[in-house]
């Protein structure tokens, strides 16, 4: 049923899109954390399930009954529902697990084929469009399979049945590849007498950077977030965290980075370990060094960057970039300092003032109404003739923004003074109609 | 004097760019004071008819212009001076449209050059650079005293720089300035709308826009002082507006339309043509003479069109008809002047005046000097031939299709402006499910609330707003089904053409109202469905029982069909099948063919909106007075005691009671045939109420009578149509009375078409006593044919391949070229024989069609097919070419399959058939139907009146017409027959989800009897699809034993929702 027909037949109903790599991803979660747990053998059995070897795993948590119970409780506590049964082969706990009513079972060793039996084809691991074949032909249990002489249906469907016969039933084996956690790049040292000094916090935080680079190298990656733990004496644990805007394996940067945070740990008693760990790494590409007399090298900032960030903070360092948009306030928007460019511009043939006022400021003006540039305008007490200018320029709304912007109108004037001076006037409103603004006037901003 | 003239206008032909239509620009314009007002729409002359007709209705004057935007540089503006320059004009957009292909044009500088002749040319300019120079220069040297540049106050920084600039350089080549507004709506307002297009014509959302967004200000229509104050630097430049609208002088009302030439003999003139073939068509008609009342009726209608000249027209009609009788196509034509004596002795109408004693009052309008309308209707499987033969005799330059304008409904308006403000897919289709999209009004609140939505939400309340606003503008042309338009001479003289989306077709840019409104002839080349089923039945009637009919000679009012007509009995034929006209038909009792023509205008939303139904029915019945108040309206209505039901009658009424002019009552119908048109009837309610009083007629009178012709607002039915119509239906129903069987194969033939779907066609033959025969591979044809039963004048139908879902064409034929010498023994034998891939096969069989031949159940022939290769071993093949018998490639263990259950039989049949010849799947189910205290539909429509049953059945068709203010009526079937549901809005909307999404509905409902016509008023309705997903592990005769297993896939009943 389409999302929308369901939506239309139930109001009010809460709809979620499917996310398969998430839910992948979250299953992998849960293997990994039943191998911390239960055994060591353990894979993912993709869409929906998890495969534990627990041979010689079982009597570490009181029998195979309780193990099962264990684990499904334990899931049960974390909102996952699960079903769990011990089989001789993986594909007939899989089968049996997927079309058992209890939420354990344990297979009596060697009854596999009759407990098999009944079930349904698809719970042998048979391909959905291999089962929608079979199903026409008058198979529908596993029995119904196991009756056939195995010729003809491997000639009609191909060799896969007969395997998985097999290994349902053990006949061919069926290897798990465990999954193995992803490890982080990790560094440490304990020191025998504790240590406090910020010189000497430095110089081990120096080794130990050295150290990682050479490990992270050794794996082609670069550290994007590095995490520093000092163990204090008394149980305490100070950190220190740096992040990179690209990915950096260079022991210098890495340690000045580090080195202008030490100031903030605070010792105490003195230090007993310290350890450093990549938390965020990414792959880094060896590039060769453009020849000085081939090429203009770009210069680097990537560095500065990250010193200036992690002084200032993250959001305190920007690059402007532009925004389509008529709306001069609205024209520029903040972009990590680091991010590639927009592509976008402003308009180059449409002067546009130097700088912007933070908020237009208003002003006291004479001017003649509807589209005539001021003669006079005071801003900030002074009072300055207009000797020559240009406009108006009609700027609209943005009536999709807000309510107010549906009518407004700005009509922009470049004005000159009788210094000189060039100025970026605005009158709210067309000079016509009440609605579309107050028709009083501002300075937005100053030419030059 | 200021004046102005606005020469740069876009309307919203300028698909996705200009926001008003021409009827807002021009009120606009003559409110604003302009008296002229210059339509150049982009590459497109598409919305110039309509401009003329609102320069008509307004005083504005119209310039015809157009905005070429060059591939190779500048736009310009060109107006045509004079009839030879529009000509010129249109050629060139052909030649771009027909270059670049469908909906775009591709026109360069030197193309312009050829065409400049008579054109007045106006440059876009953008700023006054080489460039510029280079392309004034060249206007100059094109044009010479013709050309202009246009001078546009934008409102950007720097303009006045920019303009004095322009000018200096204009001054400079020699080329004159004109101040042009370069106007994209008629209101401020409608900026917003204005901006929204623009997103649709990127396809990105309103906040992605930027600087797409249109970028200059103040395009709307401005007076003529707010001109002058704001070009106070230009006068010349605004007096050269007026200058160049005396120079255009060209009015869309200079196009004579010129007919056709059809002279079979050079010497005659097209009059004589028309009544030498008229008295030898006559001739054939009537072989034992023409009798006397027809030859006073041809000599009248000869008369007439002499005085209207319009012998060329019929020659046409009659050539394109003569075409397709001489291919065996066969047709009907249809439309005022095709119910003539002249039309039927011509053959192009079936419908003989001396039996049927029509109104044909309206036949030609003499009074108004518009085209006679002939539309025909042909097999729609073989109107192709016609369509080409048409291009082909009157040449592809003389000859093309009208186009189609597609208008944003609501439902495309929404989508679009939706998707433009950046509002969820999901929402839009949910808020979409909710309107039809022939809702005049959009969205309404109800609907809002009904899905629980927030207008607070800004974006929400601007989408429905601006919604309802794109409502009705043009979103691209498309071409028109069958209107042909034909010339004397080229037709892009007339009007740009376009190559159109199939090959081999062009189209015009203008659609058949501003082809009425030129006065242009038309023919209407229509397909019909049913016309290639009649072809069907009466070639198979000829082959078979050796009768041969056509149309006309189908023997006329025969008792015995009516008498099938007035049971309702009527499944499968012409327009009296649908079940509106079903349950009319026993109330109506037709007996002659004007009862039949009648039924067939009645059912018709316009007569029963009017409330015309039931008096008519009551009058007809007796049961109440027939009376005229005065003589003029019984002539009028005298054939239809007394009620309005045609569209002549309601323009007749208007001339007769109300004293319309002719011309008025034709505006009357106009706004009757098209609701689009805004204010429809309503205007001429005072006109004809006080029209009424004032000859005489009672105030409430005449309050009914108008209210009964405003029912035609919706669809009112011309009586030539009806009558047209009414013979299909009579010889359709003629054929199922007297060969039902040759009527079944027929109908099946002519798949898809008609309200019913294979399987309500066989049940019903079935019913008839036919006996249906199953696809067979030995015995099937890819159509369904006929099979000798033994018994004497009955026929067998055998269901033919083409029933097969999936199954191709070439395929069912390389298997039935196979077998032609002698029929396949085995399955290895088809397969070795009949060279066609085994997917090919396996659809065969699962359709089940190799029990009938070799006795394989489906699953046997299925197992077979699957151990085959698409090729055979060649080894095996030179094997067995030795032998009589053939060698199966492998000897293998036999496999015991499991036979299938007869439920899944009939599943399986559903799935690959669409029909079953096994029993009803509803059997399967009555052991628990009867259980739960279900009867049949049979007995529930023989129950007494307002007895409570319940019932259930396979839901066939839900209707909820919008006569009907809300009531939904629903067909459901069981093995028995068919229960006819009505659903009350209030029970409708408790039991919504229930009704809109079962398969398989159980109802709970009192009997409602009305003479013959019986309903259920549903008062509870349960969904029990549930069950049908059990039927294929049934056997017949059991009960269903639940094994908890995967659920075996139900069959899935696709109802068919109508409104």
């Amino acid at each position: 049923m389409p999302a929308a027909k369901a939506l239309a037949l139930i109001p009010g109903l809460l709809t979620d899109d499917a996310n398969a790599v998430a839910d992948a991803k979250e299953l992998e979660r849960l293997a990994l954390w039943i191998l911390q747990r239960t055994s060591p053998i353990v894979a993912v059995d993709a869409p929906d399930g998890i495969v534990i070897d627990s041979t010689g795993a079982d009597h570490l948590h009181g029998g195979e009954q309780a193990m099962l119970e264990g684990i499904v409780g334990r899931l049960a506590m974390s909102g996952v529902t699960a079903r769990a049964v011990v089989a001789d082969t993986w594909g007939a706990a899989h089968a049996l697990a997927r079309c058992g009513t209890t939420a354990t079972f344990i297979a009596p060793a060697g009854e596999g084929p009759r407990l098999l039996r009944r079930l349904p084809l698809e719970a042998l691991r048979v391909t959905p469009t291999l089962a929608a074949k079979l199903r026409p032909m008058g198979f529908e249990t596993i029995g119904d399979l196991l009756d056939q002489p195995r010729a003809p249906l491997t000639l009609r469907f191909g060799p896969e049945i007969a395997l998985r016969i097999d290994q349902a039933l053990g006949n061919v084996p069926e290897p798990i590849v465990p999954i193995r956690s992803p490890d982080v790049v990790e560094t440490r040292r304990s020191f025998a007498e504790p240590i406090g000094a910020a010189e000497t916090i430095a110089k081990y935080v120096g080794k130990l950077v050295v150290d990682l680079c050479e490990r992270l190298e050794a794996r082609g990656l670069g550290a994007r977030r590095l995490d520093l733990l000092c163990q204090r004496v008394d149980s305490h644990t100070q950190a220190i965290r740096v992040g990179m805007a690209t990915p950096v394996r260079d022991p210098k940067r890495l340690t000045r980075l580090l080195c202008d945070k030490v100031e903030t740990i605070d010792p105490g008693f003195g230090i007993e370990v310290m350890t450093l760990a990549a938390t965020i790494a990414e792959p880094t590409d060896r590039k060769q060094i453009a020849s000085s007399l081939i090429e203009e090298t770009a210069t680097d900032v990537s560095d500065l960057i990250d010193v200036l960030t992690n002084r200032v903070g993250n959001k305190a360092v920007y690059r402007l970039a532009p925004v389509a948009s008529d709306l001069p306030e609205r024209s520029v928007c903040r972009v990590p300092a680091m991010s590639p460019e927009t592509g976008g511009s402003w308009p180059a043939h449409w002067p546009r003032p130097a700088r912007l006022l933070q908020s237009p400021e208003p002003v006291e003006t004479m001017a003649l109404l509807p589209d005539q540039p001021p003669v006079t305008f005071t801003w900030r007490g002074v009072r300055r003739r207009v000797r020559c200018a240009d406009g108006p320029e009609r700027v609209f709304g943005e009536w999709w923004k807000r309510d107010a912007e549906a009518i407004s109108v700005r009509d922009y004037f470049r004005v000159e003074d009788e210094a000189g001076e060039r100025f970026w006037l605005y009158r709210a409103g067309d000079g016509e109609n009440a609605a579309t603004g107050s028709h009083r006037w501002f300075l937005h901003g100053i030419f030059g | 004097m200021n004046s102005y003239v606005e020469l740069q206008t876009s309307s919203h032909f300028s698909f996705l760019r200009g926001a008003s239509s021409c009827d807002d620009l021009f009120a606009q314009a003559a409110a604003c004071g302009l008296t002229a007002l210059g339509i150049a729409d982009r590459n497109t002359l598409a919305g110039i008819v309509r401009a003329h007709e609102a320069a008509k209705a307004t005083g504005v004057r119209l310039i015809v212009g157009c905005r070429l935007d060059l591939a190779d540089g500048p736009s310009i503006l060109v107006y045509p001076t004079d009839r030879a320059a529009y000509s010129r004009l249109c050629r060139l957009l052909s030649l771009g449209k027909k270059r670049a292909g469908k909906a775009k044009c591709h026109l360069e500088w030197p193309d312009v050059v050829a065409h400049s002749e008579g054109q007045v040319a106006v440059l876009i300019p953008d700023l006054a650079d080489d460039e510029c120079a280079f392309r004034l220069r060249r206007m100059r040297d094109c044009f010479g005293d013709r050309a202009y540049m246009a001078l546009t106050l934008r409102r950007r920084p720097n303009e006045q720089l920019r303009l004095h600039e322009l000018s200096n350089l204009a001054t400079q080549m020699r080329v004159a300035t004109v101040v042009t507004n370069d106007v994209l709506f008629d209101i401020p307002d409608r900026r917003m709308l204005q901006d929204v297009v623009t997103c649709i014509r990127h396809n990105v959302t309103i906040d992605e826009l930027g600087e797409r967004r249109e970028r200059h200000a103040d395009r709307y229509i401005k007076r003529p002082e707010e001109m002058h104050r704001l070009f106070g630097r230009y006068p010349e430049a605004l007096a050269r507006t007026v200058q160049i609208a005396d120079r255009c002088r060209f009015s869309l009302d200079e196009l004579a339309y010129q007919y056709p030439e059809e002279r079979d003999d050079p010497r005659l003139t097209p009059q004589q043509s028309l009544e030498q073939l008229t008295w030898e068509g006559a001739a054939s008609r009537y072989p034992e003479g023409v009798p006397e009342s027809v030859v006073a009726t041809i000599k009248h209608e000869l008369a007439l069109i002499e005085t209207m000249q319009y012998a060329p027209y019929f020659l046409t009609v009659n050539s394109i008809v003569r075409f397709a009788r001489s291919r065996e196509i066969l047709c009907q034509g249809r439309g005022s002047a095709a119910n003539s004596a002249v039309c039927y002795v011509l053959g192009i109408t079936s419908i003989d005046p001396s039996r049927n004693d029509l109104l044909f009052e309206r036949f030609v309008s003499q009074e108004r000097a518009e085209p006679p309308d002939i539309d025909v209707d042909f097999e729609h499987e073989r109107r192709e031939i016609v369509m080409q033969w048409i291009f082909e005799t009157y040449g592809r330059d003389r000859a093309a299709l009208c186009s189609t304008v597609i208008r944003y409904r609501a439902k495309g308006a929404l989508r679009d402006v939706g998707k433009a403000l950046g509002l969820p897919e999901d929402l839009l289709s949910t808020l979409n499910a909710q309107i039809s999209s022939w809702s005049e009004n959009g969205v309404e609140q109800r609907h809002l609330d009904e899905l629980r939505l927030n207008l607070e939400d800004r974006r929400l309340r601007l989408t429905l707003d601006l919604a309802r606003q794109l409502m009705g503008a043009p979103r691209h042309l498309s071409q028109h089904p069958g209107g042909f338009v034909l010339t004397h001479d080229r037709l892009d003289d007339l009007v740009p053409i376009e190559p159109a989306a199939m090959i081999d077709r062009q189209v015009i840019e203008w659609d058949k109202d501003d082809i009425e409104a030129l006065k242009f002839m038309k023919v209407d080349v229509l397909a019909l469905g049913m016309l290639t089923c009649m072809k069907r039945g009466l070639d198979l009637l000829a082959e078979h029982k050796d009768i041969n009919l056509d149309l006309a000679t189908i023997p006329s009012e025969d008792p015995r069909t009516y008498a099938m007509i007035r049971k309702a009995d009527t499944l499968g034929t012409f327009q009296i099948e649908s079940r509106a006209q079903m349950s009319m038909l026993p109330r109506l009792k037709p007996r002659t063919f004007y009862d039949l023509v009648v039924q067939v205008a009645i059912v018709r939303p316009g007569p029963i909106q009017g409330n015309m139904v039931h008096p008519y029915l009551r009058r007809r019945e007796g049961s109440e007075p027939v009376e005229y108040p005065t003589p003029a309206l019984e002539r009028v209505l005298g054939k239809t005691l007394g009620v309005p039901l045609f569209q002549e009658q309601a323009m007749r009424v208007a001339i007769e009671c109300a004293g319309f002019t002719p011309g008025e009552a034709d505006m009357l119908r106009k706004s009757m045939a098209t609701f689009k048109h805004t204010g429809g009837v309503s205007r001429f309610k005072d006109k004809l109420i006080n029209g009424m009083v004032a000859n005489g007629y009672a105030p409430e009178f005449a309050e009914q009578t108008f209210n009964q012709l405003e029912g035609f607002g919706s669809y009112g039915f011309p009586e030539s149509h009806a009558a047209s119509f009414a013979l299909i239906a009579y010889a359709s129903s003629w054929l199922k009375c007297w060969h039902p069987d040759v009527f079944c194969a027929a109908l099946l033939n002519s798949q898809p078409m008609g309200f019913y779907a294979p399987a309500q066609i066989i049940r019903d033959a079935q019913q008839h006593g036919v006996e249906i025969r199953p696809v067979c591979a030995n015995a099937s044809h890819w159509d369904s044919t006929l099979e000798p039963t033994g018994r004497e004048g009955q026929l067998a139908v055998r269901l033919g391949l083409r029933l097969i879902k999936g199954l191709s064409n070439a395929h069912a034929a390389k298997l039935v070229m196979a077998r032609a010498r002698h029929p396949f023994e085995t399955v290895d034998d088809l397969w070795q024989r009949a060279n066609v891939p085994i997917a090919a096969l396996t659809q065969i069989a699962e359709a089940d069609a190799f029990r009938p031949c070799f006795g394989l159940a489906r699953r046997e022939a299925l197992w077979a097919l699957r151990g085959l290769r698409d090729e055979p071993l060649p080894l095996f093949v030179a094997a067995s070419a030795d032998r009589t018998s053939l060698i199966p490639e492998l000897e293998e263990p036999t496999v015991q399959l499991r036979p299938m259950p007869e439920g899944g039989e009939v599943v399986q049949d559903y799935r690959h058939l669409s029909l079953t010849l096994r029993a009803h799947p509803i059997s399967f189910l009555r052991h628990e139907l009867r259980r739960a205290g279900m009867i049949t539909c049979l007995e529930a429509m023989e129950s007494r009146n307002r007895r409570w049953v319940e019932v259930a059945g396979v839901v066939l068709v839900r209707q909820r017409p919008g006569s009907a203010k809300g009531v939904m009526f629903i067909t459901i079937e069981d093995e028995s027959g068919i229960a006819n549901l009505v659903v009350w809005p209030k029970v409708f909307e408790q039991n919504r989800r229930t009704i809109l999404a079962s398969g398989l509905l159980a109802v709970r409902g009192r009997v409602q009897r009305e003479g013959e016509v019986v309903h259920l008023v549903v008062q509870r309705a349960e969904d029990i699809s549930s069950q049908l997903a059990t039927i294929s592990r049934r056997e017949q005769g059991h009960a269903f034993v639940s094994k908890r297993t995967v659920e075996p896939a139900g069959i899935r009943f696709a109802a068919r929702d109508f409104r």
